[in-house]
């Protein structure tokens, strides 16, 4: 029969608290922009999922929008299969799309539809054109763009969403633009939505908040296109280990039965 | 012929290999039927779960390296390669990256098992010393592995840390730019430290061999931290403590999997998904959490080289701690005089890591240099003082004396020497 | 368990047998828990060494358009790391694998063993004559055979009508990749699952709607 003194109990709730804490502390950030609202989404939580409808939008959204400035260089059009697309449809997809497809018979680049094994298209070649064509400035690459910001998707949605115009006492530089949570408030990027600049399929809503929501799952979806089988596969997991605790506890209690 | 060892054992086959290997005895002896002292808490179950979790980092760090690419041009995309196209290439990457957070909180609860009940006094301090080197090798392969995914943390993490050797005088930046390869940290660093990050786990599993052996020759430690006197005191480690660690392995898992499977980045730093860009510096240099105390106590003196010489020395108090420490009673458990300084000392630590994750200005730099105080002084002014004047509460006669039955087997040698109870 | 009488006797609720028959359930149980989960760990590494998605991407069926290949002319395809041979033949060439003196010489001439898909089981190995594709790797030790269309009285040997010489070790093969007897070579040369998605355009990877067949189940690359 284990003794759980109080002595005990206290020490190992500290502990506990210590490691809480220490891991609470790890993101400190500076405090340049307020902390983005949180919003609702289908993929948050130990049961999340992708709503597939919403990312489809949001893919048609990066593909019309979007993809005229900023890369997704680590995706390829065959991926879009973890989005519910057929083989027929990612083929199409992908042929509306003219890429570099290696070289002619004469060693010269040539180009042609995008295959299904083809990355996403750039629409720079590298970054140097990128930044001749922006004045300077470098859309960043999207693919992992949800993980890389400390708020995910709510921060992007709150971007997206956050154009306003300057305050009164707030000297805007040549070429930027007010956000209210972007880093500093001057942001490159002009307001790339605005509301009805997609029609989606069935007649859903393309409101300037649908649109964001939809791009923002589509992201989610792009830099994590394995979490809904991850979250599935750990409820099974941590629940067989739970199982698995039980079951050796009550054989160790058995085993020490005659220790004590 | 002389040497054959005689096996006990009757199945011809382990016979067999026994008789001109003894690893079936040896595993009989050491796993087996080791006396081990019967009244072990759930805090004795953490060698073993650091033991399992290398283990771990081992295996899925071998798979890992079947893809990994260590060249600039290609690790960050073949790290993303993994984790997007190659089959559970996500799950062995988010394994082995958590992976290391558990193992560094397995060994801190370790380390604090020790502080806590005088694992590190008479006579295991060999073991003890042993102990550091390890935590010491396990922080140069942490270090080195976060350099690999070649983000924007990975880059700059390298370059502060290396730059920090530039503080020693004279041969300081020669030292830097060896450690380089170069001008900067770039392709030859990012080569060698897969190379070294490569090697140090198996180092790793050598000095752990020879951590255990020195514990089997002491014997454990215990909750009440006095000798064991008879048989009587201990358990046979198979099946006792086979099955005890069974169950904490379970939750120890439970731990892993909830963080692999549900929040497998809340550890991590966002900045580590853009890719290296020498030519931006993200806002915040930010190490991972299980070296935040140690960057807080480096930031915490003003001066570079005091801090560098603080943050090494913080690691190198922990070598001579056997000799710091006067106190004739192991366990803390009866040194209600000292018990509330190990509180202190873990709150203080608690307190350096939120340090080290904020930003060098107001409350956090006193908070710093107070707690940074605090860790050298309860080590060298604390520890040997109170040792001197603490009356200790009286010790039990024996560890098996409350309890009547019966179990274990022989002595292990050496620990029935000199019993530390004397006030 | 009466062994005794050899029917299980259930043991009275309470008693020492039943205790330990509940703690042998028990651990049985749990040992089992154990192996399975330690099943569970395994798949994943195993399955992590199979081919990952880029690389069955890039194993897909490659598409030849055949209008550049003139009557006579060869060309090399990588197919899966593998060359294969795309040839126009002429009528001439196609003529002579029909040639009793050719085929007398042939090991395989009716292409009996398992080298080909069953579309390609006749005397021209292919789908349409004009068209032969080929593994171009010789099924001795894996070189790759040279081609040598133009018929020769004397050489690789007497009387050639055309076809592949491997230069290792002096294997031959006509021009529909059939081996020839007495030489290191024991098989005809491998034909892929292809078909023809246009008049003049090949896709290389993919068999004919309804036929299935398997490259990896040919008896010797």
């Amino acid at each position: 029969m284990m003794r759980v003194s109080v002595r005990h109990t206290l020490r190992t709730a500290a502990l506990a608290c210590a490691l809480g804490a220490v891991a609470l502390a790890a993101p400190a950030r500076a405090q340049e922009a307020p902390v983005p609202p949180k919003q609702n989404w289908s993929f948050n939580g130990p049961f999340g999922a992708f709503d597939m409808a919403s990312v489809q939008r949001g893919f048609a959204v990066y593909q019309n929008v979007c993809s005229n400035c900023h890369s997704m260089n680590l995706l390829h059009y065959r991926d879009l299969a973890g989005i519910g697309l057929t083989p027929e449809q990612i083929k199409a997809v992908a042929a509306s799309f003219t890429v570099p497809l290696g070289l002619d018979d004469q060693g010269q680049p040539i180009e042609g539809p995008a295959l299904p094994s083809s990355q996403f298209r750039a629409p720079f070649p590298n970054e140097k054109a990128a930044r001749a064509a922006m004045g300077g400035a470098l859309p960043p690459d999207l693919s992992l763009i949800f993980n890389a910001r400390e708020y995910h998707g709510d921060y992007i949605y709150a971007l997206l969403t956050g154009y306003a115009d300057p305050p009164a006492d707030m000297k805007m530089q040549a070429g930027m633009h007010y956000n209210k949570y972007f880093p500093g408030h001057q942001i490159a990027m002009p307001q790339p939505l605005h509301g009805g600049d997609v029609s989606f399929p069935g007649n859903a809503p393309n409101t300037l908040d649908a649109e964001a929501h939809d791009v923002v799952n589509f992201l989610a979806w792009a830099s994590n296109p394995e979490m809904t089988t991850r979250k599935q596969i750990g409820v099974r997991v941590v629940l067989f280990l739970a199982l698995m605790t039980g079951l050796t506890y009550a054989v160790k209690r058995q085993i020490w039965s005659d220790a004590h | 012929m002389a040497g054959l060892h005689k096996s006990e054992f009757t199945n011809p086959v382990i016979r067999w290999v026994d008789t001109r290997m003894p690893v079936f005895t040896m595993m009989q002896k050491e796993y087996g039927s080791f006396p081990t002292p019967r009244n072990f808490n759930y805090f004795w179950n953490f060698g073993a779960l650091a033991m399992v979790n290398l283990m771990i980092m081992i295996i899925t760090g071998i798979f890992l390296a079947m893809n990994y690419a260590p060249n600039t041009a290609m690790a960050f995309d073949s790290v993303q390669r993994i984790m997007r196209d190659v089959n559970y290439g996500w799950l062995l990457r988010y394994v082995h990256q958590n992976g290391a957070s558990m193992f560094f909180i397995v060994v801190y609860i370790h380390i604090f098992r020790g502080l806590y009940y005088g694992s590190y006094k008479y006579p295991r301090e060999l073991l003890w010393m042993i102990g550091v080197v390890l935590l010491i090798l396990m922080m140069a392969t942490a270090f080195m592995g976060y350099v690999l995914p070649w983000g924007q943390m990975s880059y700059w993490g390298a370059t502060v840390i290396t730059n920090l050797f530039s503080a020693f005088p004279i041969v300081g930046d020669p030292i830097v730019t060896w450690l380089w390869g170069g001008f900067s940290v770039d392709n030859p660093t990012l080569n060698r430290f897969f190379s070294l990050h490569y090697l140090l786990p198996f180092v790793l599993v050598g000095v752990t061999f020879l951590h255990v052996v020195a514990l089997h020759i002491t014997g454990s430690n215990n909750p009440l931290g006095i000798d064991v006197k008879s048989p009587q005191d201990t358990l046979p480690f198979h099946p006792y403590y086979t099955i005890k660690d069974s169950v904490g392995i379970c939750v120890y898992l439970m731990v892993f999997a909830a963080l692999v499977f549900f929040a497998p980045n809340f550890l991590g730093d966002p900045n580590n998904f853009i890719p290296a860009n020498p030519l931006q510096t993200p806002a915040d240099i930010v190490p991972e959490w299980y070296f935040l105390p140690f960057y807080a106590i480096l930031r915490s003196v003003p001066n570079k080289l005091g801090g560098v010489c603080m943050m090494f020395g913080s690691l190198l108090v922990l070598f001579v701690l056997p000799w710091l420490d006067t106190s004739k009673v192991r366990s803390a458990r009866f040194r209600p005089l000292y018990r509330p300084f190990i509180f202190v000392l873990v709150v203080s630590v608690v307190i350096l890591g939120m340090v080290g994750a904020h930003r060098p200005e107001g409350i956090w730099v006193v908070l710093g240099r107070v707690c940074t105080a605090y860790y050298f002084l309860h080590f060298l002014v604390l520890l040997p003082i109170i040792g001197k004047f603490e009356r200790p509460l009286p010790l039990p006669e024996s560890i098996s004396k409350p309890v009547l039955g019966g179990g274990g087997g022989p002595l292990p040698a050496g620990a029935a020497a000199k019993p530390m109870e004397k006030a | 368990m009466d062994a005794a009488s050899g029917a299980a006797v259930a043991p009275a609720v309470g008693s020492e047998q039943a205790r330990t028959d509940r703690r042998d359930f028990l651990r049985m149980v749990t040992g089992a828990g154990a192996a399975i989960g330690a099943g569970a760990i395994a798949w994943p590494f195993i399955d992590y060494m199979n081919p990952s998605e880029d690389v069955i991407a890039a194993g897909a069926a490659i598409d030849v358009d055949l209008s550049k290949v003139e009557p006579g002319q060869q060309i090399t395809i990588l197919w899966r790391g593998r060359p294969i041979l795309v040839v126009n033949r002429t009528k001439a060439a196609l003529e002579t694998l029909q040639e009793p003196g050719l085929v007398g010489r042939l090991a395989d001439p009716a292409s009996t063993v398992h080298q080909q898909p069953p579309y390609a089981q006749n005397w021209h190995r292919s789908i349409k004559p004009e068209f032969a594709v080929l593994v171009g790797i010789c099924t001795h030790l894996g070189c790759l055979p040279k081609y040598l269309p133009t018929p020769d009285p004397t050489t690789p040997e007497a009387n050639w009508p055309g076809g592949y010489f491997c230069p290792c070790h002096g294997s031959k093969y006509d021009l529909a990749g059939r081996v020839y007897k007495s030489v290191p070579a024991p098989y005809n040369l491998p034909v892929p699952p292809y078909r023809f998605s246009g008049d003049q355009k090949l896709r290389i990877g993919e068999n004919p709607p309804g036929a299935t067949f398997d490259l990896a189940s040919v008896v010797q690359m």
